[in-house]
């Protein structure tokens, strides 16, 4: 068990150090220039680009900026070119805006596609059975963007609310329930927008792995045995069933940080997504770099723990 | 059973909880009914963020946006895009022009002369004594002051660097000759010309700058040339603008505004510690004297009339930001106080000017929130907040709009005519400064040929162009000048659609169909390839329609989509195309240099097309010397003939953009008796409808106007 942990930690260090370097690379040898050095800008003379370029460290060799970003990041000094300010405190701010539409997205993946997909499984090739089936597919089909604005215009021009943004503007000094409630509506489409897709795709697999499990002969043992056809399902198979999602846990960490550029875009939500889209036009290197390593950070991070899970969940599985 | 009521329950309550907060939530008509504050502020909203919030330093238009509403320039432009005092009341402009005497040059009647003799004779001549032509006469009489500048004897050093070698230090001895002194009344960039016919037509050019320099070191010899050029110009103009500033004005933290604040900007901006974006146009920028706390003088280095302009900056606090206050916050925050400057100063975070709205609070991304400043030295504004709301999607600015959360939306153009007639909102519209070409590369055959060019823009139908692909927003333009302006020549007609002509031109450029209906010269195809940036929908529907309208007169056209960076970089860049679809957007300064002067058509410049015509080089030049407002006009009239004949870009359009606004919101004015008036918001001739924006304010009900005009 100690041995495997300590092979894992390494083996993810090199990765994740072969993934900075790459990371790196790519991102500065794509063309275009950060918006502080764009040679096309009438404004900036050949001197200031120059000046830029020094201040930014651009005139080093690749190698040795390579070096000063990771030494800035890990001494927490890095700052965004765009406006100065911490790279580590903005993704931070970032990231607390990300969360609530994360946790609520995430919550409503989880809790709704179990009984959808349950459901499926136990009335198999029913009407029900089949009527989500295609529900799912047209959902995962559906491009997000295009079913956000389709919400966003229905609900706008039949209920006269806003719905853009973390909250409405010119509130004033409501009480502070409205307040809660009304940040609570603004949630509301964003977060549905997200699940939508995990819903449709993750209710699948909970209705094939049911299927899977109640193929079993435990489960016909269950029912020969004369046990309630309820209690089969809840208790026999959907127990077993559950297995490969406890694993599914652990990969949603990387979620967290990579938020979703569309939707948070689209109802100009200012989270992490937005943030690392932006710096990408505007080349603001820093940030890009940051949130790339931080998120290769996670998904290591992630695989690692669905790891552990699953040894805590799988008696056969033993390091 | 237990988990299957959970597993039900659970997500049932979760929606329910969910879908009841839509009660809580305000509809269009409730915001200003259950919280008639509302009334009092005005959100706006942006597709990207501010970045920095120093006039000095930022580049973006959000920024831009923010900065103008804090922070105040000492001029801006009014109804009539004149120039008007805003942090001064008033300015005027004259010149202190030098000359060297040259003893070696024969001046006519005279012979060599000395300083004293070359004074005598201007001095003469200014007082009339001898007949001269009407042009000197003019220069002669703007002549207020003449005086001599005693020679000097100083040493200059300069740094140069020779290849694979160190920095060294050149000490160059100058013993510089004396120097007439003319002060004039008004800028004339004509000065010299005209005294040329008193002083002898080679006087100035015949002047031994280097033989007044001894370099220490025999390497840079070499350089003398460059170094005379620089350290001893034969003549200098030093034009001189001198505002006087608007007293009691105060910055937001209740300091008062004074010269020093003024010289302070200046002199930050130049600094290249603080990488001002805005350097370029300070660097004619001689020195700035503070004459008194409410004057101030600033002496230019060479004629360059659009640096007036530069002026509506806004002014920055010197009691916050200079070495001092830096030093402070550096050691406050525990960083090095040589490394820190303006741009890592929380100040540009939290900006403090003395303009009418003071900075609240910025969450990125988000939101900025200004309130009113209510020592405003014009008043304070009628909004009591404003409100900068980021939202990066179109779509949802216009469906926010609708909700009531934004009170102001840019209608893109296929939604004009629908939302133009709401009775709901007011509309404006008006021309963008920006216009839309297609650029042939002039260093390439055929399009060398101006008949080419010519007959290329005939085969488009622009019109045609404007009513479907722009939905009429957009009108033709023929040079490029800001239409608006005085210096847009109306009187020259578009390239008139004619496929016909455009042939017969080719014709005569040698140009004839073969068998297959190909034009053909000499036996080769013409054949080239048409570029835009993708990613512009629009630029890249006019690339399939030019393609298309070529085709039909015979020209094997190809069309390429280039990804922005590498479309530039490569490109454009390194102007490696034929014919490219592109935009300039265009200040209102006339100052052509950059984009169509013959000397900057090198790779990494913008005349990228190579356009090089020698009577537009000197009309360029000529214009941006010249501070009389009438002149420059009819020299801009010339230069926009003289790029229409030419036609090295086929002209296509100007866009126009469209505004819409709640139907309450009114201007509300106080009339002499004290009573209140509203008047309906009118868009100056411009189209800027923001104009009073300060008089502003949205009302409760439908407001009816009493006597409209």
């Amino acid at each position: 068990m100690l041995s495997f942990i300590g092979r894992s930690i390494i083996q993810k260090t090199v990765t994740l150090f072969f993934v900075s370097v790459v990371s790196f690379l790519i991102i500065h040898l794509a063309p275009g220039e950060p918006s502080q050095v764009d040679p096309l800008n009438p404004k900036f003379t050949p001197e200031i680009v120059e000046r830029f370029r020094k201040e930014f460290h651009l005139d080093k060799p690749m190698y040795v900026q390579y070096v000063y970003f990771y030494r800035d990041l890990f001494t927490g000094k890095t700052v965004s070119w765009k406006d100065n300010q911490s790279v580590l405190a903005k993704i931070w701010e970032r990231f607390l805006n990300s969360l609530p539409l994360f946790i609520v997205g995430t919550v409503i993946t989880w809790t709704l596609s179990f009984p959808v997909g349950i459901r499926a499984a136990v009335g198999r090739s029913g009407l029900y059975d089949r009527s989500t089936t295609f529900l799912s597919y047209l959902l995962i089909s559906i491009p997000g963007f295009f079913f956000a604005y389709m919400l966003i215009i229905v609900v706008v021009t039949r209920f006269h609310v806003p719905v853009i943004g973390m909250e409405t503007f010119g509130l004033g000094d409501a009480p502070w329930l409205h307040l809660i409630m009304d940040r609570v509506w603004h949630l509301l489409l964003p977060s549905v927008l997200g699940a939508t897709g995990g819903i449709a795709i993750l209710s699948r697999y909970v209705r094939s792995q049911m299927l899977e499990v109640e193929g079993q002969d435990y489960v016909r043992t269950a029912r020969a045995k004369g046990v309630p056809e309820e209690q089969v399902h809840y208790k026999h198979a959907l127990r077993n069933a559950l297995l490969p999602f406890v694993t599914m846990f652990g990969l949603i960490l990387p979620g967290l940080i990579g938020g979703s550029v569309i939707i948070e875009s689209i109802f100009s939500w200012p989270g992490m997504g937005r943030m690392a889209y932006e710096a990408i036009l505007a080349r603001d290197y820093p940030i890009i770099l940051t949130v790339n390593f931080i998120s290769a950070v996670l998904v290591l991070a992630g695989t690692f723990i669905s790891d552990l899970l699953y040894l805590v969940v799988d008696p056969r599985i033993r390091l | 059973m237990t988990v299957r009521r959970v597993l039900i329950l659970a997500p049932a309550v979760l929606i329910i909880f969910l879908l009841q907060s839509y009660f809580w939530v305000p509809t269009y008509e409730e915001q200003t009914r259950g919280n008639p504050g509302r009334l009092n502020e005005y959100i706006a909203a942006s597709i990207g963020d501010a970045s920095i919030l120093n006039p000095i330093l930022s580049a973006d238009s959000a920024s831009g946006d923010i900065n103008s509403m804090v922070f105040e320039g000492l001029i801006d432009r009014d109804e009539e895009l004149r120039f008007r005092g805003r942090l001064a009341t008033s300015w005027e402009i004259y010149e202190d022009a030098y000359f060297y005497i040259n003893e070696e040059a024969r001046i006519p009647g005279v012979g060599r002369a000395g300083v004293q003799q070359v004074e005598t004779l201007l001095q003469r001549a200014k007082a009339g004594e001898s007949p001269v032509s009407p042009e000197l006469r003019t220069s002669l009489g703007n002549i207020r002051e003449i005086s001599i500048v005693p020679p000097r004897e100083f040493l200059v050093t300069k740094s140069e660097k020779a290849k694979d070698e160190e920095a060294a230090e050149v000490k160059i001895r100058v013993s510089s000759p004396a120097r007439i002194r003319l002060v004039l009344n008004r800028v004339d960039q004509d000065l010299f010309d005209n005294l040329s016919y008193i002083l002898g037509k080679k006087y100035f050019d015949s002047f031994d700058a280097q033989g007044c320099l001894t370099v220490d070191d025999e390497k840079w010899q070499e350089k003398l040339p460059a170094y005379a050029d620089e350290i001893l110009p034969v003549t200098e103009h030093n034009p001189i603008v001198v505002f006087h500033l608007r007293p009691d004005v105060k910055f937001h933290d209740g300091h008062v505004f004074d010269a020093n604040d003024v010289k302070f900007t200046c002199e930050a901006i130049i600094n290249p510690k603080n990488l001002s974006p805005r350097i370029a146009t300070y660097e004619p920028v001689k020195r700035v004297e503070v004459v008194d706390p409410l004057t101030v003088r600033i002496v230019y280095k060479r004629l360059y009339s659009p640096a007036l302009e530069t002026w509506g900056m806004g002014i920055i606090p010197e009691h916050l930001l200079n070495d001092e206050a830096l030093k402070k916050e550096a050691i406050r925050l525990g960083k090095d106080p040589e490394k820190f400057s303006m741009r890592q100063s929380s100040f540009s975070r939290n900006p403090i000017g003395c303009g009418p709205f003071v900075f609240r609070q910025w969450k990125s991304d988000r939101h900025i929130i200004l309130d009113r400043f209510d020592d405003y030295w014009e008043g304070p504004p009628n909004y009591r907040l404003y409100i900068y709301r980021i939202i990066p999607d179109v779509l949802t600015q216009e469906m926010e709009f609708y909700a009531g959360t934004i009170d102001h939306y840019g209608v893109p153009p296929h939604q004009v005519r629908r939302l133009k007639d709401d009775p709901k909102y007011q509309s404006f519209s008006g021309l963008s400064l920006g216009y839309t070409y297609i650029g042939y590369n002039m260093r390439r055959e055929p399009f060398n040929d101006p008949r080419v060019r010519r007959a290329l823009g005939m085969a488009i139908n622009v019109d045609k162009i404007i009513k479907y692909v722009l939905h009429d927003q957009g009108e033709r333009i023929t040079g490029p000048f800001v239409k608006q302006t005085d210096y847009y020549n109306h009187g020259i007609p578009p390239v008139p659609y004619d496929p016909e002509g455009a042939l017969k031109l080719l014709d005569k450029a040698g140009w004839e169909p073969n068998k297959e209906g190909w034009l053909e010269k000499d036996g080769k195809r013409f054949q080239f390839t048409l570029i835009t940036n993708s990613g512009n929908p629009l630029r890249e529907a006019l690339l399939a329609i030019a393609q298309d309208a070529w085709k039909k007169i015979g020209i094997d056209v190809r069309t390429d989509r280039v990804e922005w960076a590498v479309f530039i970089e490569e490109r454009v860049d390194k102007a490696d195309f034929d014919a490219l679809i592109l935009g300039w957007l265009m200040g209102l300064e006339p100052d052509l240099y950059e984009v169509w002067h013959s000397s900057q058509t090198d790779p990494y410049q913008l005349n990228f097309v190579g356009f090089k015509n020698r009577e537009a080089d000197d009309l360029i030049i000529k214009v941006r010397q010249e501070y009389d407002h009438d002149r420059q006009v009819a020299y801009c009239r010339r230069l926009h003939e003289i790029i229409a004949r030419e036609q090295p870009y086929t002209f296509l359009y100007v866009g126009k953009w469209t505004a819409v606004l709640d139907m309450r919101i009114v201007i509300q004015e106080t009339d002499s008796l004290g009573n209140v008036v509203y008047k309906k918001i009118t868009p100056t001739k411009t189209g800027n409808f923001t104009f009073y924006f300060n008089k502003w304010r949205k009302l409760p009900e439908l407001p009816s106007f009493a006597a409209e005009g």
